[in-house]
């Protein structure tokens, strides 16, 4: 009698125990470029996040949970992302976001793939999902999807024999010039003229001077948002007229703001961008500007998707198991209909790399215009 | 310093070392992590110590030595090469280099000189970041493997710990029998008075070339470290801010005195990760931090410490001239 009573005891107490861990909040680990070079990327990325958990949790959570998450600043160092990663792991997140620097994500997914948590980035560096890496995802377009669709634009509609690169020299910068270097091998286009500019740089002469002595078919520019503004009205004050060809920040709201008339006719894709003409992103882009008074760049939006990644995932799932998590992420389409949050459909592949829609624009009269939607591939 | 202060020294350096040994046994990885890197940095810093602190030449490259001796670790031990022989190349590269840079000091001093180093610098991130064929540019290098020490593996959080905190051991003994050997009393003899040295008859020409090469040397003893400690690098975390690091390491600490680097080494690694619950403003505090410490004690936590126990023996020496002058007076 009194064992039972006690057996009785225990699977209250445990029941209990188990109804407790249910309700309880599920923790979130981000570890960004909060400081140092990458500021904007980090503080970018940890609005988008806290803007979408404040959504989610506003209307009830997670299956029925709260979602919890802390912030730990990289300080744009590969050695102090490693140090926050393993203390965010020792604590033993749901899922690990961040960091943004591709740098700092290859240094940290090795302990994120042994701790067997899944961590969702925004490194945008070709080689981080080539290792085989099971639990690592973006939340963009990597350059080995990217650049392939700029390259094949450059060839087939502006029909450029010879092009010029310019592009800033880190990891961000180098790893969309080696890529599309390799493309433009494949059809043939001669590199007339190679620039490695710096983060930062104020004075575009001398690059557009070069430019202009090499006489291209076309220009690529892959610098950040104000080198990309800055270099476009060097490019107009030393009267470069062939087409000006960018992937994201050169065609940027940012950018256009900055530029003036000199960034009228330049043109790009875009994967990710809140320009983009897609009612959900431009919701998305009034609710940020409401929360937090100015308009987020492509960061913004990464971190905003990986928090909806998170939900699609869980709900498919139908329960919280980190264990899991990257398993049923691999190979999932999140639709936009089901799924407000996700904004745009999207799909995820072994390697953790996304498919989705891109757009090719040009800026005509200072407003961003789509000539062409490129659709999902799958 | 009396028999039982003497004791009381040794009592505290031991319960010390056992802490370190003994406390991070039930550390997180995290937690070990951080020391580790408390023991490189202590490294890196007391080189710069030896070289600021007892030479009197103020460097601007610390953080560049780093990097060298990072990147020989990194680029040998990825090609399977043992840590020992990248060890060996990092030491003589950085001591050559060292070396050299030396020169400039012995024709410029102060700003002057922090001038040329932070030159060298600049030089030295720039050939990390541009010579990919060596290097690997801005992409880093990654999957450095961490070394079998005696036998033992040290891929683990807890025995890479021990093998740091060994070579920081071994680096410490080294250096407490440098600066007591007639090199170190050469070189405080340098900062003190150059002129008045070289009229002694010390070579203040060759002192202050290996002031700057040992204290460049151990940069590299760092670096050799901090490649298998973090398992990648690029060429980011060399660039001045790590030199500017190292120097507030070794000015908060006390520049001059042989623990001031490890109490340096500690404020700058630790504290910011102490501050962390501040969130948006740890770096702020930290920042205000280390300026009212330099404004309180512009000699470094250290420097306090001096300043305490000089108080005390100067009281302690004025009680005894007060005792034995009124012996003297009460004499017949």
């Amino acid at each position: 009698m009194r064992s039972r009573i006690f057996a009785g005891l225990l699977l209250a107490a445990v029941s209990a125990g188990a109804a407790f861990a249910q309700g309880g909040p599920i923790k979130l680990a981000d570890v960004a470029e909060l400081s140092g070079g990458g500021a904007t990327v980090g503080n970018n990325w940890k609005n988008g996040i806290d803007l979408a958990i404040e959504e989610i949790n506003a209307k009830g959570g997670l299956l029925g949970r709260k979602l919890e998450v802390t912030h730990a600043d990289s300080q744009s160092n590969p050695g102090v992302a490693r140090a926050q990663v393993q203390k965010a792991l020792d604590n033993e997140p749901y899922v690990l976001l961040g960091p943004g620097y591709s740098g700092s994500v290859k240094v940290t997914s090795p302990l994120a793939a042994e701790a067997g948590i899944a961590q969702i980035m925004g490194g945008e560096a070709a080689e981080l999902t080539q290792g085989g890496n099971k639990f690592l995802f973006r939340t963009s377009f990597g350059q080995q999807s990217s650049m392939p669709k700029v390259a094949k634009y450059i060839h087939d509609e502006l029909k450029a024999k010879s092009v010029a690169i310019v592009w800033v020299n880190n990891d961000f910068g180098k790893g969309g010039r080696d890529v599309i270097t390799k493309e433009f091998a494949k059809y043939n286009i001669k590199i007339a003229a190679d620039i490695s500019t710096e983060a930062g740089q104020a004075d575009f002469a001398a690059d557009v001077s070069k430019i202009k002595a090499a006489a291209p078919d076309a220009v690529f520019i892959y610098l950040n948002e104000e080198e990309s503004a800055r270099i476009l009205k060097e490019l107009k004050r030393q009267a470069i007229t062939v087409p000006l060809v960018g992937e994201t920040t050169l065609v940027g709201q940012k950018v256009v703001e900055l530029a003036g008339d000199a960034a009228n006719g330049a043109r790009g894709h875009v994967g990710l961008t809140t320009d983009a003409p897609v009612d959900l992103v431009k919701a998305f882009r009034e609710k940020f500007v409401k929360k937090y008074n100015y308009v987020p760049d492509h960061n913004g939006l990464k971190g905003y998707l990986a928090i909806y990644m998170i939900k699609a995932t869980t709900e498919k799932m139908g329960k919280v198991d980190a264990k899991r998590f990257a398993d049923t992420l691999h190979g999932l389409t999140i639709k936009a209909a089901s799924e407000p949050g996700i904004l745009m459909d999207v799909t995820f592949d072994e390697k953790g790399d996304i498919d989705r829609q891109g757009f090719l624009v040009e800026i005509v009269e200072g407003k961003q215009v789509v000539k062409q939607v490129l659709p999902k591939l799958n | 310093m009396s028999a039982t202060a003497k004791y009381w020294r040794i009592a505290l350096g031991v319960a010390v070392i056992a802490a370190l040994i003994i406390a991070p046994m039930n550390f997180n990885r995290y937690g070990l992590y951080i020391l580790s890197q408390w023991a490189v940095m202590t490294i890196a810093a007391m080189g710069l110590n030896l070289t600021l602190g007892y030479a009197g030449q103020v460097s601007l490259a610390q953080g560049a030595f780093v990097g060298i001796g990072a990147y020989a670790a990194a680029i040998m031990t990825t090609q399977g090469m043992p840590l020992i022989a990248a060890l060996g190349v990092a030491v003589v590269m950085c001591f050559a280099i060292g070396w050299i840079l030396g020169y400039p000091a012995l024709r410029v001093q102060h700003h002057y000189l922090a001038f040329v180093t932070l030159a060298f610098s600049t030089l030295a991130f720039l050939v990390f970041r541009n010579e990919d064929w060596l290097t690997k540019g801005i992409y880093g290098i990654s999957n450095i493997p961490r070394p079998n020490v005696l036998g033992f593996a040290t891929n683990r959080p807890l025995p890479f710990y021990y093998f740091c905190l060994g070579s920081l051991g071994i680096v410490s003994l080294a250096m407490w029998w440098l600066i007591r050997s007639p090199w170190g009393r050469a070189f405080v003899a340098l900062r003190e008075n150059p002129v008045r040295a070289l009229s002694l008859g010390i070579d203040t020409r060759r002192y202050t070339l290996m002031a700057f090469a040992i204290g460049s040397a151990l940069g590299g003893v760092a670096g050799t470290l901090y490649a298998p400690l973090t398992q990648y690098i690029d060429p980011v975390p060399f660039n001045l801010s790590l030199s500017l690091d190292l120097l507030m390491m070794v000015i908060v600490g006390g520049s001059g005195f042989f623990f001031g680097p490890f109490l340096g080494a500690m404020i700058a690694v630790l504290l910011p990760e102490w501050l962390r619950f501040t969130e948006g403003y740890y770096l702020m505090l930290y920042a205000v931090a280390v300026m009212l410490l330099l404004i309180y004690s512009p000699t470094g936590i250290l420097g306090i410490l001096d300043r305490y126990l000089s108080e005390r023996r100067t009281k302690a020496a004025s009680a005894l001239r007060a005792v034995a002058k009124s012996r003297l007076e009460t004499a017949p």
